[in-house]
């Protein structure tokens, strides 16, 4: 009993700021989204509003136009961070002169705040004066512009993630790959696999577990997505890069409607952790199968 | 089914050289295996037969056809590994069946074919199983099951035997000679373990440190080790070595060890130098008793039931000897012993190679 509660007094000071940071804001988070409650509205005092909140949201086509913009933003970012990562990876798998220091060089981006990485990118893409547009102007009479083109705005955000977080997936990988055995791949040479099979019959499937997780990973930090963004288009060209985390600072904080934003806040973090549930899901239903002897 | 043949076969890793030119023969249809200390080279030379490993320079054929810049996939070989190499997220029937699945053979062929080696290998109930819910005997089996649905050219086994309790090694070693003998496929087998070659063999290969010292057939090696390595190396207990000088009694030649002991020996006088050093071996069951040879100091008798090991002292030589008769010992015991000349083996101490 005694060493029980000495246990808890360690424990303690994590889980009071725990409970202070973490779980006091979301509560708060929690029954301000039941509760209209904008100080530029008539009343801007705190109001009970039921559901209403999340009545109007499923109708808010911007709302809805955010939540799938974030969803596309996701899914081609996350998708073209595993695959180069992939390569990346099996790169580092192989010996070639400068391995050690390209290999260091290539994980710098992960270590840059996500707020210089937006500077960055903006520096480099802003129109009339960032060195991108120029030379590629220059070069191949390329009108690139991501305050004027929607789709190029949207790519270069997703190419700005990738450019930032690929290094982390070819880390994960990378980790993964040298973990695995090797008698399994001399064994399918040997049953007469040719390269692609080996890859699709044998990494993959032994890769598995490590690129759920990865998935997993950067799936989430791929949803609540803000600073780098706001750096580099601030949501524009009008709305075509307004991620859900932008969307739902502009409605907080510009517009004040606190209420409505909080409800938002919930419904992104609910359908965040379906996603991820439905990930994990898939993750742990291999580990139990391999629990089975 | 096809002959082997190494010539001259080197490995090279950067400027260390760990196999030092190893020329071998396999005929159509024969039990081969290399056998030698850990590190010898044994998993990669069987390594470059596979098409695993370079060949640094020298050549390999299959089927009289040189594979030196085949891959593995173009020998037709199959291999069993020691760890047994079983594809973790395949069951036992997709780990049997996946080679013949690459090839695109029938549906009804590849079932037909994975049955049948299930059933050699009494594996039928298993087929449902992932490797990780198999026993290691179980997947020691599906390894071979593995390689028996290809109907290979040559089968490579690396110890696929060492991860295996004692009473399954014994069991699993019969069962691969019979599937040897069932089958005839050309088979090359490494092992640190002279038991098991000597049981399994049609032929031996004994290696060291990247060299062939021997290749015979099991008793050959047995009976006649070309060297001071393979008869230390082959038999258990290993043979007794005790070194001396050549001498004469009576004309004709002997071995006066260090402590004066006069051993006769049957070698011809021209082969022998008056003050050459020897080494005179002696296996363990061609120790006799009797009175009127030298005599011996018991130090640890080990009865196993069916026979006695006895561990003595001739003078400062340490010997073991094995007696099918029971005998009441003691240690610190005086021990009358004969060593027959005709059975013992001689051995330039200098060269370590034997004599006549
Ligand atoms: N990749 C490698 N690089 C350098 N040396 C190696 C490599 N693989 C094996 N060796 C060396 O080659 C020798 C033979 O190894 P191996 O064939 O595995 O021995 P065995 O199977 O007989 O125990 C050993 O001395 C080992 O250290
Ligand atoms: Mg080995």
């Amino acid at each position: 009993m005694r060493s029980n509660s000495v246990g808890w007094l360690f424990l303690a000071p994590t889980l009071l700021i725990l409970f202070i940071f973490g779980v006091v804001p979301f509560l708060y988070v929690l029954v301000i989204g039941f509760t209209q409650w904008n100080s530029f509205a008539a009343n801007p005092d705190m109001q009970f509003a039921g559901v209403e909140n999340f009545r109007r949201l499923v109708f808010d086509d911007q709302f809805l136009y955010s939540l799938w913009l974030t969803l596309k933003f996701a899914f081609f970012a996350v998708v073209s961070e595993i695959v180069l990562g992939y390569f990346l990876a099996q790169l580092f798998m192989r010996d070639f002169p400068g391995k050690g220091f390209f290999r260091t060089i290539h994980t710098l981006p992960l270590v840059i705040a996500p707020i210089a990485v937006g500077a960055t990118w903006r520096l480099l893409t802003v129109p009339g004066l960032g060195p991108l547009p120029y030379y590629l102007n220059r070069w191949f009479g390329y009108d690139f512009n991501i305050s004027r083109y929607i789709d190029q705005a949207f790519f270069t955000t997703v190419v700005m993630d990738v450019w930032h977080w690929t290094p982390l997936v070819t880390l994960t990988l990378l980790a993964a790959l040298s973990s695995l055995p090797k008698e399994p791949f001399e064994q399918a040479q040997i049953d007469g696999a040719n390269r692609f099979q080996i890859f699709w019959h044998i990494t993959l499937p032994l890769l598995k577990p490590a690129i759920l997780a990865t998935v997993f990973i950067r799936m989430m930090d791929a949803l609540r997505t803000v600073d780098e963004v706001w750096m580099l288009t601030g949501g524009g060209p009008g709305a075509a890069t307004r991620y859900i985390g932008l969307h739902i600072w502009r409605v907080v904080f510009p517009k004040t409607d606190y209420g409505y934003g909080s409800a938002m806040s919930l419904i992104t973090l609910y359908l965040t952790i379906v996603m991820c549930w439905m990930l994990y899901a898939g993750l742990v239903a291999r580990r139990e199968l391999k629990r089975v002897d | 089914m096809a002959p082997v043949t190494i010539t001259n076969v080197r490995k090279r890793y950067g400027s260390a050289e760990v196999i030092h030119g190893v020329s071998v023969n396999i005929e159509d249809g024969e039990f081969v295996i290399l056998v030698g200390p850990s590190g010898c080279g044994k998993s990669t030379l069987l390594r470059m037969v596979a098409g695993l490993e370079e060949i640094s320079s020298g050549d390999v054929r299959i089927g009289g056809k040189v594979v030196n810049d085949r891959p593995p996939k173009d020998r037709d070989i199959a291999m069993v590994f020691q760890n047994y190499a079983l594809y973790p997220h395949m069951t036992v029937y997709d780990n049997m069946s996946f080679s013949l699945r690459l090839k695109r053979r029938p549906v009804s062929e590849i079932d037909s074919k994975v049955r049948h080696a299930a059933s050699i290998l009494d594996l039928e109930k298993l087929l449902d199983r992932y490797p990780r819910q198999l026993s290691g005997g179980q997947r020691q089996r599906v390894a071979m099951g593995r390689a028996i649905v290809r109907d290979p050219q040559v089968f490579l086994f690396d110890e696929p035997l060492s991860n295996l309790d004692a009473k399954l090694r014994v069991q699993m070693r019969a069962e691969i000679k019979e599937l040897h003998q069932r089958l005839k496929t050309t088979t090359i087998y490494v092992t640190h373990d002279q038991i098991e070659a000597m049981t399994m063999a049609d032929k031996i290969v004994v290696m060291h440190d990247g060299v062939v010292e021997q290749i015979g057939a099991p008793l050959e090696l047995y009976d006649r080790p070309k060297n001071l390595f393979v008869a230390g190396f082959i038999g258990s207990p290993a043979m007794n070595f005790i070194e001396g000088q050549v001498s004469a009694v009576n004309g004709q030649p002997a071995m006066t060890t260090d402590d004066g002991v006069v051993l006769p020996v049957s070698v011809p006088r021209a082969l022998l130098q008056t003050g050459q050093r020897l080494v005179y071996g002696i296996r363990p069951e061609h120790i006799t008793l009797g009175e009127g040879g030298p005599a011996a100091h018991v130090s640890v008798i080990e009865p196993t039931g069916s026979e006695t090991q006895v561990f003595m002292k001739l003078g400062s030589n340490p010997l073991v000897g094995v007696f099918r008769e029971r005998i009441a010992l003691h240690p610190g015991e005086r021990l009358g012993i004969r060593l027959d000349p005709g059975k013992a083996h001689l051995f330039d101490k200098t060269s370590g190679q034997r004599l006549a």
